[in-house]
């Protein structure tokens, strides 16, 4: 899973026998970089304010239902996309049972269920991501 | 891009973790990022450049100057990357 060694373009790239794959080079707001500084991994806020839209600008205005998938908006059961983006200290919040800002329950559920779904390349995914690590 | 020797590099599925010894930074990065590193190389590449052979190794389904530009901006401004 680990190496130390130098990136080659044969690591990512997967040298001519390998096939070809896809690559999205993303839309604005999609941010595919978080930098985690020393001081700040220390203090456990590194990624308190970065932000998750819900849903992602690519499918804003769209409705997200119960079980956290994007649907067309004023679907029967389903949610109005969430007024602002979330914060990291917000989502972080929701993701151990909290409740987040503005929410009602079952808004709140699907909403988590949306960020828990979410994918690289969709705004919000490297937030999402650096949440989930372990911080010394 | 940053030089290799500088960089210790973990693959955790869909993201990559990079740290960069000379800073003590660690980033984050998800496609396109380790991939447009990747094809930069040490020498680096000018923007055409860059495109076609990003080109020549993925089916590049949303290409648009700007993303990769903006891409490109945010490599920069995470010191991984030097604007010539």
């Amino acid at each position: 899973m680990s190496d130390d060694r130098p990136l080659q373009p044969d690591d990512v790239l997967g040298g001519s026998a390998i096939r070809r794959r896809t690559l999205m080079l993303g839309a604005a707001g999609a941010a595919a970089v978080v930098s985690i500084r020393p001081a700040l991994a220390q203090t456990n806020a590194s990624m308190l304010t970065c932000e998750i839209p819900v849903p992602d600008s690519k499918r804003a205005g769209q409705y997200i239902a119960t079980d956290g998938t994007v649907v067309a908006p004023g679907t029967q059961g389903a949610f109005p996309p969430a007024g602002r983006a979330f914060k990291g200290d917000e989502v972080k919040h929701a993701l151990g049972g909290g409740m987040l800002p503005g929410t009602t329950y079952e808004q709140n559920q699907a909403y988590v269920s949306y960020i828990r779904k979410l994918q690289s390349g969709t705004s919000g995914f490297t937030c999402f991501a650096s949440l989930q690590m372990p911080r010394g | 891009m940053a030089r290799p020797e500088s960089l210790r590099i973990v693959h955790l599925d869909s993201f990559t973790l990079l740290y960069h010894r000379e800073s003590g930074i660690t980033h984050l990065l998800t496609a396109p990022a380790p991939e447009i590193l990747a094809a930069l190389g040490e020498a680096g590449l000018n923007r055409t450049a860059l495109a076609a052979k990003l080109a020549a190794h993925y089916d590049l389904a949303d290409f648009d100057e700007a993303a990769l530009a903006e891409r490109l901006d945010e490599l920069v401004a995470a010191g991984l990357v030097s604007a010539a």
